[in-house]
């Protein structure tokens, strides 16, 4: 359960995708990043001259009837015009260059002309310049309610009950740090978790006091003690537990008030205390993460402080509150240190802890969260039982986890000749191996078609259908999750595949189907691009079983070509062709873990920040390790904004 | 202890009560005494029971020729297809054509985020966030801040399905794909989906693990402090993560309210008992109905079990409005009907007969459904009538046809009087009104007072009025 919870937390940070992938601007861009000494000041120079000269006339020439006075299509490009650097902008942009990309606009029968080849290849790197015209700008710190399972976690890690104790909680919508809101029926319910919380800890009159209770309330005072006085000395380390940095005089104030309400309703002064412990646990100092001090209002821009860093890092990589560790740190003042907050983010992440991170991130990532509750056509697939989605949940799980203790590279994920397989598995993959059993186990792989998420059953079957595969979403999972790519929706109103008025489709393979499909204007341009990739992928079934037919009998025919022209003949081609894009995959993964950390979509200023990592990174041959290690050391990570 | 109180202790209750008044815009509060605040249970004359209002929801339109009724001759004489099973009760139903949905102009891409977001708003989302949830307060949360705070629950929300479907089409949030029901422009109503919950939260019968909320003053007074001590935090912070603040705040503040509520009940109770005050039921009443859980997993026993509840809340008065997503777009497949394809895939046809069967099929399956609440609820009987009476039940979906994404006469049912507020057993062919006219004119039959149209709305359509 804690798996799916805790990988909704970011679900739809989807990272504003940015390199083309047809093109080598990415090479073009890291041999402009190699450069000794990156000069932010002539390369805004350079983009506002090529904002006027360049992208102004391109779009009045081909965007601006449509998308000029109102928003078509989600882009409107009336206030990019005005604005080109803002950070509202960096979303149209990117979408005109997703769209701009795939020949999908501008429409002919809209324009006079339509830009040549090598006009829109001018265009994405004229846009690539524009995050020079973004302002030097962490971002502010978004807060948010802490998820269930981060919930769960806090519970269990201060107060030592089962983190099960949070199941009723409903499930969450999460996305650009969005929370589902409470509905009135469930709003009760951190309350009545407080109330069991206290329930465990104090015990009933007559029985004696928990550890706990002893560890968070002390002994028995003894006579003449002044009670209020000792209340708040514990409501002060209750809220540096809880609220994760020292309370505000206010706060205690507001601690020991509801002290004197139990005592003046004639609780016992441990009863009292519990009131108190309750209270603490529906405040929502405890429930969000959020700063401890007022900011200096002077400056803009300001520093994490440590409390919110250790916080932050915590929560990352456990789903938990920061450890007596961590905490000891942030008390001296120490954790803000750029060595002190690596070695210990390398701490959390050496701790078999850190698998909060696959839950909360990696399956996100994997878009593989919905798995255990995706429909599947029992008829069709009557092996689909609930331990087989669960063990491919775990092989996802498992790689993500070795590729990080081993701190390999990201490519890794693309291809890996080992997977992890219990004896459900390993038969859907086809082995005749000894794994017996349901225990998961690290398998060599020798069929090079399998081994990396392209060929693992978990993806294969998240981006199917309940009772076949779609060779659409699969291109579309491939340009995005893997090579960060941004895909333009299809246009409204366009018919699904079986919809289509074809005569007869009936008795055509899926692929024949599929060039009918390429063959109507609408759909074309795009689907040039998805479709080889997806039916690279065609020989394995909704389920990732391997297959050399399809439903009807056809044969499979998963040959194609990149739209870089580079040409495949399966599945295990393919992926030896995407696995060279490693400068991509590892921008990707870089992306989505900055987006996951802040809790935001990223934007203008961001993508000059990541440029500078991905130096970095690629010097370090793209090792997962190594990017979060960037990523949490990074300026965004330690800075946040305090004013507009 | 007393001598150590804080001197802005009175201070500070004050103006929690000005906040909750001003939040739930009702002229009650709990400041007053709870006896004076519910007429229609304390009354010593027989009093009129109040109307509720329920809406029940299915995605992607309808077979027209096989909902709409032949003519308005034809509708009592014969039911069209897709509502056989309201055949008992038409005479207190109504149907009206020439309802047009909202015009999605800007978002064409993205019909079935909008065909449930909008139903309840009758409004777009803004353009310029569309990345974040921004619409506008829904009809049934409208009602809830009129009325709910009479009830131990201010409204009810119901679904089939989890609220988590992930598509961003036009850049939409996720939430419009899932939420009808929004409190404020800002927040969506997430839905109960488990009726155990429901059931052991509403009605407190324990089962296995359940258990209902203790009313304890001290909590509440507990509450009321934890509220206060939050200001100086809500300084600190940016004005969107006031909002995020703001939105726990609340329902805080709605825990609070539960709480005030059921000490007020154990209060009327107490009183009753000791024959101080009437009894709220008259012997003429039906008993409250039974509920029971379903233990498998056919669809049918689930959304009945669900309707039940529903039915249960408004005979016990435990709430006033409730909001069934009887299922959300996409991602629901129909196993009981031997369909494995999606929903969404079947009502994109085109033409094609198999298809249309189909859909046919999937909307009397789902029209069943409603049925079996209303016929529930039309047989009880309460005052003077039926619960059915008192009641206000529409059934519909967000486009008039999947097909094509239609939405020039969305398909709607609605069951009861409205305690005598609705002139039902008729079919309107051509009440020429939008879905905002609508729920503005279905508000004001509940007695809410609107100071304002909902969403696109220009007038009440008075066709359905008695």
């Amino acid at each position: 359960m804690l798996k799916v919870f805790s990988a909704a937390r970011c679900t739809r940070f989807l990272v504003v995708l940015f390199l083309a992938f047809s093109l080598s601007i990415s090479t073009a861009f890291s041999k402009e990043a190699a450069k000794p000494k990156i000069n932010l000041g002539e390369l805004r120079t350079d983009a506002r001259k090529t904002f006027k000269d360049k992208v102004g006339p391109f779009v009045k020439t081909y965007c601006s009837k449509c998308h000029g006075s109102r928003a078509k299509a989600g882009i409107n490009l009336l206030s990019a015009l005005k604005n080109p650097g803002s950070a509202s902008a960096f979303v149209h942009w990117k979408k005109s260059v997703a769209n701009v990309k795939v020949n999908d606009m501008p429409p002919e029968e809209d324009v006079k002309k339509i830009p040549t080849p090598e006009e829109r290849q001018q265009f994405i790197k004229w846009i690539d310049k524009l995050k020079y015209l973004a302002e030097k700008d962490p971002g502010p710190y978004v807060i948010r309610r802490l998820t269930k399972a981060e919930y769960a976690n806090t519970l269990h890690d201060l107060y030592g009950v089962d983190p099960s104790i949070t199941d009723n909680l409903p499930d969450e919508v999460i996305g650009e740090g969005f929370i589902n809101s409470i509905s009135p029926m469930q709003s009760e319910l951190y309350l009545e978790i407080a109330n069991k919380v206290v329930n465990t800890i104090v015990p009933p009159k007559g029985e004696g006091p928990t550890s706990i209770q002893l560890k968070l309330f002390g002994g028995t005072p003894s006579k003449g003690v002044d009670l209020r006085q000792r209340a708040r000395g514990i409501a002060r380390s209750l809220a540096r537990d809880a609220y994760r940095r020292p309370a505000s005089e206010f706060e205690l104030d507001t601690l020991v008030d509801i002290f004197d309400l139990g005592r003046e309703n004639k609780l016992s002064y441990t009863d009292s205390l519990g009131l108190m412990l309750k209270a603490v646990l529906v405040s929502p100092q405890f429930l969000f993460i959020t700063p401890s001090e007022v900011a200096k209002p002077k400056e803009k821009i300001v520093k994490l402080d440590d409390y919110q860093l250790a916080s932050r890092l915590s929560y990352m990589l456990w789903a938990a509150p920061p450890d007596a560790e961590l905490s000891a740190l942030a008390d001296k003042g120490e954790l803000s240190k750029t060595a002190v907050l690596r070695a210990q983010a390398d701490r959390l992440l050496s701790h078999p802890r850190s698998r909060a991170l696959f839950d909360g991130f990696g399956a996100q990532w994997l878009r593989i969260t919905g798995l255990e509750k995706q429909a599947f056509d029992p008829k069709v697939f009557p092996q689909m039982t609930p331990e087989l989605r669960k063990a491919m949940m775990e092989e996802a799980r498992l790689l993500f986890e070795s590729i990080l203790r081993e701190n390999k590279s990201v490519v890794r994920f693309v291809d890996s000749d080992y997977t992890f397989l219990n004896e459900p598995l390993a038969k859907l993959y086809g082995l005749k191996t000894s794994v017996k059993g349901s225990k998961m186990r690290r398998v060599k792989l020798e069929n090079g078609n399998r081994g990396g998420i392209l060929g693992m059953p978990a993806v294969l079957a998240a981006t199917s259908f309940p009772n076949r595969t779609s060779p659409v979403k699969r291109g579309v999972w491939v340009l995005e999750q893997i090579l960060g790519e941004r895909v333009p929706p299809a246009p409204a109103n366009v018919p699904e595949l079986e919809e289509q008025e074809h005569k007869n489709v009936e008795g055509l393979s899926l692929r024949q189907r599929f060039e009918l499909h390429q063959s109507e204007p609408t759909c074309a341009n795009c689907h040039k691009v998805l479709d080889p990739i997806g039916f690279g992928m065609e020989n394995f079934d909704a389920i990732g079983e391997w297959r050399d037919k399809n439903e009807v009998g056809a044969k499979i025919d998963s040959a194609g070509k990149l739209p870089n022209g580079e040409a495949f003949s399966g599945p295990r081609e393919l992926k030896t062709l995407l696995a060279k894009e490693d400068t991509k995959i590892a921008r990707n993964m870089t992306e989505r873990l900055m987006a996951f950390a802040l809790g935001r979509q990223l934007e203008g200023y961001d993508e000059i920040v990541i440029d500078q990592l991905m130096e970095k990174i690629s010097k370090d041959k793209h090792r997962l390790r190594t990017i979060i290690l960037e990523v949490v050391t990074s300026y965004l990570y330690t800075h946040r904004r305090i004013k507009e | 202890m007393n001598g150590n109180r804080p001197k802005n202790e009175s201070k500070r209750s004050r103006s929690l009560v000005n906040r909750r008044t001003m939040l739930k815009g009702v002229g009650v509060s709990l400041a007053l005494p709870f006896m004076n605040s519910v007429s229609w249970a304390e009354s010593t004359s027989p009093a009129k029971p109040p109307v509720r209002l329920g809406f029940m929801y299915m995605p992607h339109g309808v077979i027209m020729d096989k909902f709409w009724p032949k003519s308005s001759e034809d509708y009592l004489k014969s039911a069209s297809p897709a509502i056989e099973s309201l055949r008992p009760i038409l005479d207190q139903c109504l149907m009206m054509k020439g309802i047009s949905g909202v015009p999605i102009g800007p978002y064409k891409g993205a019909p079935h985020a909008l065909e449930l977001s909008t139903w309840l708003t009758a409004r777009l989302p803004d353009a310029d966030t569309r990345s974040r949830v921004n619409i506008s307060i829904s009809a049934d949360q409208i009602m809830a801040n009129y009325v709910g705070a009479l009830t131990s629950l201010p409204s009810l929300e119901l679904a089939t399905m989890p609220q988590t479907h992930k598509e961003n089409q036009e850049g939409l949030h996720e939430a419009y794909y899932s939420h009808c029901s929004f409190r404020s422009p800002t927040q969506p109503v997430p839905a109960e989906i488990a009726p155990r919950n429901v059931l052991n939260r509403l009605f407190g019968k324990t089962g296995k693990g359940g258990q209902t909320m203790q009313a304890s003053p001290l909590d509440r007074q507990m509450l009321d402090r934890v509220l206060g001590g939050a200001r100086n935090l809500r300084k600190t912070l940016a004005k969107g993560d006031q909002q995020k603040l703001d939105e726990y705040l609340d329902s805080v503040r709605s825990v609070e309210r539960r709480i005030a509520a059921i000490e007020m009940r154990q209060k009327r109770a107490a009183l009753e008992k000791a024959g101080l005050s009437p009894k709220k039921r008259t012997t003429n009443d039906s008993p409250p109905i039974e509920v029971k859980i379903p233990e498998g997993d056919k669809r049918s026993e689930y959304m009945q079990v669900m309707c039940d509840l529903n039915v249960l809340a408004f005979q016990t008065d435990t709430t006033r409005v409730s909001t069934y997503i009887g299922s959300t777009p996409n991602g629901l497949t129909y196993p009981e009907l031997g369909f494995t394809d999606l929903h969404h895939s079947t009502t994109h046809h085109n033409n094609g007969q198999k298809k249309m069967d189909k859909v046919a099929a999937i909307t009397k399956f789902n029209i069943d459904q409603f049925a079996y609440m209303v016929n529930k609820m039309a047989n009880l009987r309460e005052g003077e009538g039926s619960l059915l009476d008192n009641c206000i039940m529409m059934w519909g979906s967000g486009l008039e046809d999947g097909n094509k994404h239609r939405r020039a006469n969305l398909p709607f049912i609605i069951a009861g009087k409205g305690g005598g507020s609705i002139n039902t057993g008729r079919f309107l062919t051509d009440v020429k009104g939008n879905q905002g006219d609508l729920l503005t004119t279905l508000l004001s039959c509940a007695g809410v007072p609107l100071d304002r149209p909902i969403g696109i709305a220009t007038k009440q359509i008075n066709e359905i009025k008695a």
